[in-house]
């Protein structure tokens, strides 16, 4: 009950933000909605499921490429078509990837994701006449709700209209994520990632279910590229670059995978740490790596592992001081 | 129910069950008893799908097991609580036996199956809301059986239920496993001590090496001492 009134305080606070933040910093939170929708599929796959991708971006790239063609080729500017058509694309290119992916686990299930973001990469950079190729594609401001907003100016198209349609949907996908993570499917999902035989034991079918977090991770990692490709104009093919898979890893481990909302705080510190590192020091990457390093080995559940701890620090603090039942007597004595 | 006809199966090349054949009509306890590494636990995981033997057939209510995945066996009706109590410790006790009602939907409803589990195994309704890693071995291994039999299962395969269990939790056990029986299902209890085998077995398995040494009424291994030194350990 606590924690769902926090999610609407947080809600209400982001919804709030805009009041009161200035614009630099509301554009960050355009690719702070798009990670937190990626990264809520992808920790259902690396967090609930047990399977590292280090090939996500393939998907973040299909669902930037899917707003581009869609804006840029086929000249249609309905931002909910876009979001269908990336989900759809991606469901589509995870079938075959997934099937092949979820035979193996651990380093092989990486190394098989970091291979087909590869060749996914390699299609985007090469095949120029199509995608674009280093350039990557347009893409053109979307509707949104059937309402064309060419009038607005960029930035107040994304620090206005834009912001509030990612912070809904931002609400929606964290929605249906926690509905599914708390279902039987995801129990079934939890109980494959802690023992595999022991859920075949029980009639769990494993390789289906794996397939099903690997489908789902996949179209919520194309909504988040889509509104990636929106708020920056452009699908570039950097965007399904392996060290961008990386950055999703990076983003969940830092906000902390065993929890449902560490991967929506890992990207809101990831981008906040980053443009404050980028604008302090040129060697930001090292400070960045440094980070979670330090993560990793200081606070190995993350950042909302610790907050969880220091809560838990504050309520025993805050608790009355256990008292000790004396059986024999049977009296009760307070401790001194 | 179940049978199993000269069934053969290697693991790295060593040859681990030889000839095994036995049966486990409907609502029989059957005990397939012997020492550690005679083949027990080998014998289960071949029925559960686990591993394929090279020769010989499976069948439960004749339907050819061999080859089938083991979400297949669990979901045609063979409950499988493993010797190791294996218990998701991410989930609670509910959830633990709730889960089997949603791999095997069909049956009796999902909520007449849980209660029986409960009924079953009293204890584990207060520690409903209690998550896996907080529970004893003995709670463990409560569980372990509730969850195999929430499955609706016709047949359980229970590898060794008291293992490692102290002399006070045994009896929670047994008791636990003369009601399953009670209800009608069919059970196969791998053991290797000899002690703990229930006086209402209908039948009697003697594993040693891989091959079945004996097989009879209970009482009647008494009267076998070549088969008791192997099971007592002191041949």
């Amino acid at each position: 009950m606590r924690s769902h009134l926090l999610v609407l305080l947080l809600l209400a606070v982001l919804a709030l933000l805009p009041q009161v933040a200035g614009q630099y910093h509301l554009t960050l939170m355009i690719p702070f909605f798009a990670y937190g929708i990626a990264l809520l599929g992808f920790n259902l796959l690396f967090g609930y499921t047990g399977l590292l991708s280090f090939g996500h971006a393939l998907f973040v790239g299909i669902g930037a490429y899917a707003a581009a063609a869609i804006t840029s080729k086929l000249g249609l500017r309905s931002f909910e078509l876009i979001l269908v058509a990336s989900a759809v694309g991606a469901f589509l290119v995870a079938i075959p990837v997934g099937l092949l992916s979820v035979r193996y686990t651990k380093i092989f299930f990486g190394m098989l994701t970091l291979a087909f973001g590869m060749l996914f990469h390699s299609f985007l950079f090469k095949f120029y006449d199509i995608t674009g190729g280093d350039g990557g594609m347009r893409v053109l401001r979307p509707s949104l709700l059937g309402m064309d907003l060419s009038t607005l100016d960029k930035t107040a198209f994304l620090t206005g209209p834009f912001y509030y349609y990612c912070l809904v949907l931002l609400g929606f996908a964290g929605l249906a994520m926690w509905r599914m993570v708390n279902s039987p499917f995801g129990l079934h999902l939890k109980a494959i990632r802690e023992n595999p035989r022991k859920a075949e034991y029980l009639g769990v079918r494993v390789r289906l279910y794996r397939l099903f977090a690997f489908l789902i991770s996949a179209m919520y990692c194309a909504m988040g590229g889509a509104i990636l490709a929106v708020s920056t104009g452009l699908a570039d093919p950097e965007l399904a670059y392996w060290t961008h898979s990386g950055n999703l890893v990076f983003m969940v481990v830092l906000g902390g995978f065993a929890n449902f909302l560490g991967p929506i705080v890992g990207a809101f510190s990831f981008i906040f740490l980053q443009d404050q590192l980028m604008s302090l020091t040129q060697y930001w990457r090292f400070f960045l790596g440094a980070t979670l390093a330090l993560i990793v080995i200081l606070f190995p559940r993350g950042l909302m592992g610790l907050l969880q701890d220091l809560g838990g620090r504050f309520r025993a603090a805050e608790a009355p001081a256990p008292q000790r039942i004396s059986h024999e007597l049977g009296t009760e004595r307070v401790n001194p | 129910m179940l049978s199993l006809n000269d069934i053969t199966v290697d693991i790295q090349n060593s040859r681990i069950l030889r000839g095994i054949s036995l049966a486990v009509g409907a609502g029989e306890l059957v005990c397939l008893v012997g020492r550690n590494g005679a083949g027990k636990t080998t014998t289960l995981r071949t029925v559960m799908g686990f591993l394929t033997p090279l020769s010989g057939t499976i069948t439960f209510n004749s339907q050819p097991l061999p080859g089938m995945p083991t979400y297949r066996v669990a979901q045609l009706g063979i409950g499988y609580a493993p010797e190791e109590s294996e218990v998701f410790g991410d989930l609670t006790v509910e959830e633990n036996i709730e889960m089997p009602t949603w791999t095997r939907p069909r049956g009796r409803p999902a909520l007449e199956r849980v209660e029986l589990a409960y009924k079953v195994f009293p204890k584990l309704r207060q520690y409903a809301k209690r998550g896996g890693t907080q529970l004893s071995g003995g709670e463990r291994k409560m569980v372990s059986i509730a969850r195999a039999l929430a499955l609706d299962a016709p047949l359980l395969l229970l590898d060794e239920p008291s293992e490692g269990l102290s002399p006070a939790i045994i009896p929670t056990i047994s008791e636990g496993i003369a009601s399953i029986r009670k209800l009608g299902r069919g059970i196969l209890m791998a053991e290797s001590n000899v002690h703990h085998i229930p006086d209402y077995a209908d039948r009697l398995y003697v594993i040693e090496r891989g091959e079945i040494i004996f097989s009879g009424k209970p009482g009647d291994v008494r009267t076998r001492p070549e088969v008791m030194r192997v099971i007592t350990g002191t041949a």
